[in-house]
């Protein structure tokens, strides 16, 4: 009986993604089964959805944490010429590293373009697909991976509405009974330094947890100057920063990282926000309808209150900071701890890239069989984030659970491209957290 | 600006500072650059986070620029002001900090890792050295063109101790100093892990 027949009953995705094996004991060490099926049979195979500069940044984070085990085969995105350029672009860094060379696979077959891209993706012959469209469309794209059977890792935010957010909720549920890895692009999670002042903060360095302060403040964006055969939809998607269906406005898309390193440092998601917001230097059509910035105060179960802060306009003092108060002591949980138990980080020997470390973790978990899954953490961070945007564009206290369970779906109403109207800019004591697309 | 000695090239008494950076990054290119000949300098892309790290902006030396996105300032410069701007050649630098740091400690010419708090500081808060300059040595570390064309970084930055900043200070870009760039490409305009690097330009005459 050769090593193959020996694995015949398991199907290579299987043996690569159930961990049934694992928890048997059956696996046998990657080296070994490498050595004496070949690599390339044993390969992780990856797929990629969305093809913009983090997506493709992604893909080469994933292919540089795991070596010639891994190789990425499929690519898909909305625009050909976006497509077109991820490949120029990753065929280039594999003419300059061999290794990348080695894992980049990605054929013009395998490579799909069009609102469907991304199921002409999933039925390609992949174990883990990289999720980098828009956030706008991540629910749709994490519901279809998992129910394809492929590990995850999706870029943050994972949804821009608390349709969206409940439908992710599912997804994970799902993930996890599927023995499917979620992993999400919030690397301060599994940035060295960030996990051992937060594990100082949760051993009770700090003492008890009473607030804290974070921040995003920066200056403006790229914007995509308007072509005469765009339609509608198509400049909408092609700026979809600037648009609360595709971004989620800039504290869900940008900012969420800093709320979700108040959500690690306490333990939970907020249970209540107020905020105000506001749409004052970037007014022109060309930026959709998003806010330029938000301030909002979350309130935590312990009834520690941390105050956010977010702004995108040029001239402005720029600051992207997390700071987390106890009754003990206080930290920049990005680095250091001060108080009675000061604690600084130290790099110890090469230091580690947070954006390849979050591949590292989760090509690990898949190969030990113990899938990391992400989904609900990320989901309830997106949901605090919405929760501050929320605050600030309908001007009331908003509440967790009441926004959980919302009606509120941003989802266009016509699918493809087209026309399609920019919804209203959000009005406090107007706008309603139960809306529409056109709301 | 002061006169590199023995030409009749100008130096800069500071670091190029964010507000004039800011003059070009945030700008468009308009008549009067097209007037001058230059085809619409690229600008900077925008970037996602903070290049100044929040340590400072207004009088503060530009960071976490690259060799090319402080010749392109030179370029814009240039353009706009009918003058020929340009960053240092390596050779112009080693000449001007040779005489520069003459009679004075590291730690009233420099900011350093003993002194800075891990962070830039506003130009011109140190003693201005032998030939009238500010910040040569420490600070930001400063992009020349070397004579093979190539660049490097000269005089050592805030992260280098008192005695490894001075003039013969160097050195050399790697992948390091845009690891966590999390895009491909990689920015061509700035350097997500080095907030040690900024420049200074000369003026022909």
């Amino acid at each position: 009986m050769t090593d193959d027949d020996t694995l015949s009953a398991f199907s290579r995705r299987t043996f690569v993604k159930t961990g049934t094996l694992a928890a048997a004991g059956l696996v046998l060490p990657r080296a070994l089964t490498a050595m004496s099926r070949g690599t390339s049979a044993e390969a992780i195979r990856v797929g990629l959805i969305g093809c913009g500069g983090r997506g493709t940044g992604a893909a080469r984070d994933c292919l540089k944490a795991g070596g010639e085990d891994v190789v990425l085969v499929s690519m898909g995105d909305l625009f050909p010429d976006r497509l077109e350029r991820a490949r120029t672009n990753l065929a280039k860094v594999a003419s300059e590293d061999a290794m990348v060379a080695k894992q980049f696979k990605v054929t013009p077959e395998m490579s799909f373009s069009g609102f469907d891209a991304y199921q002409k993706v999933l039925a390609t012959d992949i174990d883990l697909v990289i999720l980098a469209t828009p956030p706008g469309f991540r629910p749709g794209h994490l519901a279809a991976a998992i129910a394809a059977g492929k590990h995850v890792f999706m870029e943050k935010p994972i949804a821009v509405d608390a349709a969206g957010v409940r439908s992710v909720i599912a997804s994970a549920a799902a993930a996890k009974a599927k023995s499917l890895a979620i992993v999400a692009g919030t690397q301060r999670r599994h940035d060295p330094a960030y996990v051992a002042v937060m594990r100082r903060i949760h051993d009770g360095a700090i003492g008890e947890l009473t607030g804290g302060q974070v921040y995003w403040n920066q200056g403006g964006l790229w914007n995509a100057a308007r072509q005469a055969e765009w339609s509608d939809s198509e400049w909408q998607i092609r700026n979809w920063l600037y648009f609360t269906w595709l971004s989620g406005d800039h504290i869900v898309e940008q900012h969420i990282h800093n709320i979700d390193v108040a959500n690690w440092a306490m333990g939970a998601h907020p249970v209540r926000a107020v905020g105000v917001g506001g749409r004052q230097w970037r007014t022109e059509g060309a930026y959709g309808h998003i806010f330029d910035h938000f301030a909002i105060d979350f309130e935590y179960p312990n009834g520690a209150h941390v105050m956010s802060m977010c702004r995108q306009i040029d001239g402005t003092a720029n600051h992207v900071a997390e700071r987390i108060v106890g009754t003990r002591g206080t930290t920049d949980p990005s680095s250091e701890i001060t108080g009675q138990k000061a604690f600084k980080f130290v790099v110890q020997g090469q230091k580690k890239n947070p954006y390849v470390e979050e591949h590292v973790d989760l090509l690990a978990s898949i190969r030990t069989g113990k899938p990391l899954n992400e989904g609900q953490q990320v989901a309830e961070s997106t949901l605090s984030a919405i929760m501050g945007r929320e605050a600030a564009y309908t001007g009331q206290a908003i509440v967790w659970d009441e926004l959980l369970n919302a009606t509120q779906d941003l989802t266009p109403p016509n699918k493809g491209f087209g026309t399609l109207t920019v919804p209203p800019v959000p009005m406090p004591g107007k706008t309603k957290v139960a809306r529409t697309f056109n709301d | 600006m002061v006169k590199v000695p023995g030409t009749t090239i100008l130096i800069g008494r500071t670091e190029v500072t964010w507000d004039l950076y800011d003059a070009f990054a945030l700008s468009r290119p308009d008549t009067v650059e097209r007037r001058a000949g230059v085809d619409a300098v690229a600008r900077p892309t925008r970037p996602y986070g903070a290049p100044d790290y929040g340590w400072g902006h207004a009088g503060f030396p530009v960071i976490s620029v690259a060799y090319s996105a402080a010749e392109s300032f030179c370029a814009w410069l240039s353009a706009r002001t009918g003058k020929r701007y340009r960053l240092p050649t390596e050779s112009e630098w080693e000449r001007v900090a040779s005489l520069a740091g003459a009679g004075k400690a590291a730690g009233e010419l420099a900011w350093h890792a003993g002194n800075a708090g891990g962070r830039t500081h506003a130009v011109g808060g140190k003693s201005p050295d032998a030939l009238g300059l500010h910040d040569l040595f420490g600070n930001a570390a400063e992009w020349v063109t070397a004579g093979s064309g190539r660049p490097a970084v000269r005089g050592g930055s805030f992260r280098d101790t008192a005695r490894a900043v001075g003039p013969s200070a160097k050195a050399v870009q790697d992948d390091s100093w845009n690891e966590r760039d999390p895009q491909i490409p990689q920015s061509r305009w700035w350097m997500s892990d080095a907030p040690f690097v900024g420049f200074r330009i000369v003026r022909e005459p």
